[in-house]
């Protein structure tokens, strides 16, 4: 009984000095991002696509605290509110771009600073892309000046499995945890298709074909189930038995894969043919991990129920075509027929995977609606809004506080000179969480110490 | 009349009739918003389209075989791909499909006798208001080198266009050398082009003793062909493109046509704002990207989205291009950005018209006017809208199918959902 006791208090306290040892043991890489000082804003009269599919005319939004706190008419203003006019102009949620290699790939293109492909090996789950970012890439700016507040960069497509991503919000800092968007989930690159096995059938290594693609994956899969069901074991030890054993060793690749098998960590996957992508899904059922979004996917219309059915999104050109053979059967349409699946349960959205891309996603998204309607869909553009904010808000995971304007949610808006799908709108003020990022009037804008005093040493790089 | 002088007669007047038939439609369009390639702003007309050419435009509603009202749609030459390879590659990544390099000639190669008319950019393009381009071939062995040629996109196999209308070039930052050399090569090329007589350029044997034992002939390992495309560069005075970004190149360049009198546009030009005044002076079209405003190398740092519009306001003609490969569409959309950020709208047309016909000598192209080519488009919208479609393009009086590939895979795969897709 005595012994019994003892052991209680000794198991008790032990379990208590492991879990403070693991709460005080550091993670790493956590966002340490915080907004910047943020106003109080009343935007009066303006038209607002909310990005869950609506369309509200003439209509106030108030943002205070960082947060959308009221949408409705004639909303009452107050001392405290700064009143923007925002009659005949339009609102939506800031633009986020699910296909991002800013930072990774930044300009200047040059071989010191492209690091976003670990292309020495087909599987490399152990690099992050974060890990990769150049702060300082001028592209960040550019992007804002087009509405994007959040964006995930990847990496690249030479691996079958090339790392993770990260979420952002556009603000450019000094270090890589103050951009990451908080809480947002990490996610891991895969690639099927004419990448992976050229870059290392060239090499005469294994991948050099699709099949070896295939096979490449699933061994990983395997890989990474025996090391979950050792975590598992492991976890599911009473507290005296794991004092004895040994936790199984760490394994930066195997975290990742085990990460997302367990669902914490989201499948973005380059793939661009259909019958690729029923392969993809095949191998995440036979593994049961969930894929959340096919990127690129030029052949996605030719499937489009079936990512309905699986309840997998799409990230989509509007109209990029040709570079390769597995982007030759583009259809203009495909944006609309992958969000018409399944009586509109599809998950469509427009990607940039592009410097300039970035700058002009408003375009894309007007682009494939107008291609859609004329296939005789009937979406609206308040509808297609959703391919730019709440659907890229959904696959990377953070949805509950962002892409849409909803009450509540961060205050992360745009306020355009015209409607946002014609190509002479502009975006005229950009709010991240509730902080005036970008203001065309007033010259508001932020430069990377790139710019500064590069072509001229008194000026900033694009300074007139 | 024998038989044999009635057979004669015959067919010569079925080949008059068959050459009718396929040129004397008459068509009339009715009721257009016109941008003509010249004026800056629209007028209303009607455009009569006879053999090919453009009649007449006039407030009159003639009696034409046919008439197409374009009931106040906005009515444009079709638009000039000045920077392309249509034609010459199908699929970027597959070396088997692209025609587009040389391995043995060099300043001398030219892109023509690759010219695919079935090439699918071609419907693509053209269903994109894209009427003709200019294809330029790539990687040429020497920093000038290389013939472009000019094709109608419309599918011809008897191929419409004109051969070797242009040559090019490039200098700019490089992994391999030095850009002082690049000019010095560039200059040593230009002083052979001009040394050569038009007594030796009469015949081979002539050429070849000429070339014997010229330290740069031997050094760029130059062949008869290439000294004969030296010689018109000279002598015809040959529009030279050539790409560079770094606005102290552009300087540079600017003193080489005027110390050879080239015919010579700038392309990429991504610093022509810092030096602006002087290609304006020096009348120097340029071909530029209107939405690349990415500072993608160190000869580009003043890479800015409202280039376009400052450019113009120097009085500088431009064209537009778009990333290569397959996104020359991209043109009229990058006209719709730089009009957002500052260029007229009628600046904006003619960089994707009549500037370009103006640069290259081709009058018959990029103007709505009587005796030009009748490629026109009657757009669904305001064209430097992306979301804005052609719902006619003539080429050459000829009204073209905007049937693409692509329109054909997304049918099969939202009509006839009852048959399996390969059926459909």
């Amino acid at each position: 009984m005595k012994i019994i006791y003892i052991k209680y208090i000794l198991s008790f306290s032990l379990a208590f000095f492991v879990s403070i040892s693991a709460a005080s043991q550091n993670i790493p890489f956590e966002s340490t991002y915080t907004p910047m000082s943020h106003s109080s804003v009343l935007l009066k009269n303006a038209n607002v696509f909310d990005g869950d599919g609506n369309k509200f005319l003439n209509t106030d939004i108030i943002l205070q605290d960082g947060k959308i706190v009221a949408i409705g008419k004639d909303l009452p203003s107050s001392s405290d509110l700064e009143v923007v006019d925002a009659t005949d102009k339009w609102v939506t949620p800031g633009i986020i771009d699910i296909h991002s290699h800013m930072g990774v790939y930044p300009a200047p293109s040059v071989t010191s600073s492209s690091d976003g492909n670990e292309s020495t090996s087909p599987v490399t789950a152990d690099v992050w892309a974060e890990h990769s970012i150049w702060v300082q890439d001028p592209q960040f700016a550019l992007a804002l000046k087009g509405g994007v507040t959040s964006f995930h960069i990847l990496p690249g497509s030479a691996n079958l499995i090339g790392g993770r991503g990260v979420t952002a919000k556009n603000v450019q800092r000094n270090t890589i945890n103050s951009m990451k968007f908080p809480g947002a989930p990490h996610s891991l690159k895969m690639a099927c298709g004419e990448n992976p096995k050229r870059v290392y059938g060239n090499r005469g290594k294994a991948p050099k074909t699709r099949m070896g693609n295939a096979a490449g994956y699933r061994k990983s899969w395997i890989e990474a189930s025996g090391y979950l069901s050792k975590l598992d074991e492991y976890e599911k030890k009473s507290e005296d038995v794991k004092e004895m054993g040994y936790k199984p060793q760490r394994d930066l690749e195997l975290e990742t894969l085990a990460g997302v098998l367990r669902g914490d960590i989201l499948v973005h996957n380059h793939c661009y043919r259909a019958e690729e992508m029923a392969m993809m899904i095949d191998i995440a059922n036979e593994f049961d991990y969930k894929i959340t979004a096919f990127h690129h996917a030029v052949e996605a219309y030719k499937i489009a129920d079936l990512l309905a059915d699986n309840n997998i999104c799409a990230a989509l050109w509007a109209d990029h075509w040709g570079f390769k053979h597995e982007a030759y059967d583009m259809v203009q349409s495909n944006v609309a027929i992958v969000d018409q699946a399944r009586n509109g349960t599809g998950c469509a959205i427009v990607h940039s995977d592009s410097d300039i891309g970035i700058q002009h996603l408003n375009q894309e998204a007007s682009k494939a609606l107008a291609a859609g309607v004329r296939a005789g869909f009937d979406i609206t553009q308040a509808r297609a809004m959703k391919w730019i904010t709440s659907n890229p808000a959904r696959a990377a995971g953070i949805y509950d506080v962002t892409g849409s304007i909803k009450v509540g949610k961060n205050a992360d808006v745009v306020l355009w000179s015209e409607n946002p799908f014609s190509v002479y709108s502009l975006a005229e003020k950009v709010y991240i969480d509730g902080a005036l990022a970008f203001d065309r009037e007033s010259g508001l804008e932020p430069a990377s110490d790139f710019d500064i005093g590069i072509l001229n040493p008194s000026k900033n790089r694009i300074d007139e | 009349m024998n038989i044999s002088k009635f057979l004669k007669i015959y067919v010569v007047f079925c080949l008059i009739l068959f050459n009718q038939t396929a040129y004397a439609n008459e068509v009339l369009i009715t009721n257009a918003k016109i941008y003509d390639g010249q004026s800056d702003n629209p007028y209303f007309g009607n455009i009569l389209i006879k053999n090919g050419k453009i009649l007449s435009i006039s407030d009159d509603i003639s009696n034409a075989e046919r008439i197409i009202d374009a009931d106040g749609r906005i009515v444009t030459p079709g638009f000039i791909a000045s920077d392309t390879e249509i034609g010459v590659i199908e699929i970027g990544s597959l070396s088997v499909t692209r025609d587009d390099s040389p391995k043995i000639y060099n300043i001398g190669f030219s892109i023509f006798d690759a010219f695919n008319p079935n090439s699918t950019l071609i419907p693509w393009n053209r269903a994109n208001g894209i009427t003709s381009a200019l294809s330029l071939p790539k990687n040429s062995l020497s920093p000038i080198g290389g013939l472009g040629s000019f094709f109608d996109l419309n599918s011809d196999l008897n191929i419409s266009g004109k051969k070797d209308i242009v040559m090019i070039g490039k200098v700019g930052g490089s992994s391999s050398k030095s850009r002082a050399e690049t000019f010095a090569l560039m200059e040593d090329i230009l002083d052979l082009a001009f040394s050569i007589d038009s007594k030796v350029i009469k015949s081979d044997t002539e050429i070849i003793s000429f070339m014997n034992d010229m330290p740069l002939v031997n050094h760029l390992n130059l062949k008869v062909r290439d000294i004969k495309a030296l010689y018109k560069l000279a002598n015809n005075r040959l529009p030279l493109i050539i790409e560079s970004n770094r606005a102290s190149d552009i300087l540079k360049l600017i003193k080489l046509k005027k110390k050879y009198n080239l015919n010579l546009i700038i392309m990429g030009a991504q610093e022509a704002t810092l030096v602006s005044t002087q290609i304006a002076e020096s009348r120097i079209p340029l071909i530029i990207d209107p939405m690349n405003n990415i500072p993608n190398s160190f000869d580009e740092l003043a890479s800015n989205i409202n280039a376009s519009a400052r450019l113009e306001q120097a009085g500088i003609s431009l064209m537009f291009n778009a990333p290569r490969d397959h996104n020359y569409h991209l043109i009229r959309q990058g006209a719709g950005v730089a009009v957002a950020n500052g260029m007229s709208y009628g600046g904006a047309i003619k960089a994707l018209t009549s500037n370009f016909s103006e640069a290259f000598g081709i009058s018959s192209k990029g103007v709505l006017k009587k005796g030009a080519s009748a490629d026109l488009v009657i757009w669904s919208s305001d064209p430097l809208e992306p979301s804005s479609i052609p719902e006619k393009v003539f080429i050459n009086g000829v009204d073209t199918s905007l049937i693409t590939r692509s329109l054909r895979l997304q049918d099969r795969y939202i009509q006839n959902l009852d048959k399996p897709n390969t059926y459909r």
